[in-house]
């Protein structure tokens, strides 16, 4: 007897994390390409996430164990973060002292439902965390919109 | 360190508010909230999981026992299974009579065509009596309805495919 069993995309995973965390902000799209496209640009950190994150000028992977990596980014301001990083396919997750952000991509046909999240991760989260909701619902569209133009790029 | 002592570093610092152990604690979590709200939810399960998992997220920082983690979520997936299902039946109320009726040989004895014919609370008592292997007392306990109830749903439940197996 075999009883239904729900899965959770990821998509849906990142709705769950941003409703745990404090001031997150999320923004989704339907991209017209297959998840394959979608997903090499938006995991590829060190080259492509520059270019479609606004704030990081450069990112480097400092450690990759399995889907566990770390990265020392750099912004255009000067400022260094080091970030924990899960990266698997449809799935990504980064933490750094003061940031949380995500990916999420899930198949559609031959589109690709992607969504990003952006969220603080200081102490006292919950007081700030409203008003850096208020830029990342500035960013957050952007940086979806930035990741369908790279893939429309790469064709 | 033992899995159950992760599993409570995972829960401390997940409730601390540290994002990624709360992305760990969804990869934990989320295998065994989809299988007991599928049942119970069906085809509306995806949400159900969903919303169950954001009640857990929500309420994480008042969980005292980090050994209960999988007990405590157990009771908010079926309270939000039953909350999603009997939304979900209200909105196709159209589309559940066009559904074969009782009886009908166009429904295979497939457990979520059995599944389906049941109010989302049999279904509960059945996933947790059959599934989890809860005793009548403890699913009273955690559905907040007396023993009795519990023993009728169950009993109506399994009549129901006891009545298909039959066929």
């Amino acid at each position: 007897m075999t009883w239904p069993k729900a899965d959770l995309d990821a998509v849906r995973r990142l709705h769950v994390l941003a409703a745990a965390v404090p001031g997150a902000v999320t923004a989704e799209a339907l991209l017209p390409a297959p998840f394959d496209q979608v997903w090499a640009v938006a995991a590829d950190l060190e080259g492509e996430l520059p270019q479609y994150l606004p704030d990081v000028r450069s990112l480097r992977l400092t450690r990759v164990a399995g889907e566990q990596l770390e990265a020392d980014a750099r912004g255009y301001a000067g400022l260094r973060a080091h970030f924990d990083i899960v990266l698997r396919p449809g799935w990504c997750v980064m933490r750094s002292r003061f940031l949380l952000g995500a990916m999420a991509a899930v198949a559609e046909g031959d589109h690709t439902r992607f969504a990003f999240l952006t969220g603080a991760q200081l102490p006292g989260q919950r007081l700030v965390g409203p008003a850096l909701g208020v830029l990342g619902r500035w960013a957050a569209p952007r940086v979806v919109a930035r990741v369908g133009e790279r893939v429309a790029r790469r064709g | 360190m033992s899995d159950e002592a992760e599993l409570t570093a995972l829960v401390r610092t997940a409730q601390r508010g540290d994002g990624l152990a709360m992305a760990r604690l969804i990869d934990v979590l989320a295998p065994a909230v989809g299988r007991w709200c599928g049942p119970i939810a069906l085809q509306d399960a995806p949400d159900a999981t969903q919303e169950a998992l954001i009640a857990v997220f929500r309420g994480l920082k008042g969980l005292s026992d980090p050994a209960a983690l999988f007990g405590w979520a157990r009771s908010i997936a079926v309270r939000e299974a039953v909350r999603v299902a009997r939304r979900a039946a209200r909105q196709r109320t159209v589309e559940l009579a066009e559904l074969p009726a009782p009886g009908d040989p166009l429904l295979a004895v497939d457990i979520a065509d059995v599944l389906e014919r049941l109010t989302p609370e049999h279904r509960a008592v059945l996933m947790l009596r059959e599934l989890d292997g809860l005793d009548e007392r403890t699913i009273a306990g955690l559905l907040d309805v007396p023993a009795g109830t519990v023993k009728s749903r169950l009993s109506r439940a399994r009549r129901s495919f006891r009545k298909e197996w039959a066929r």
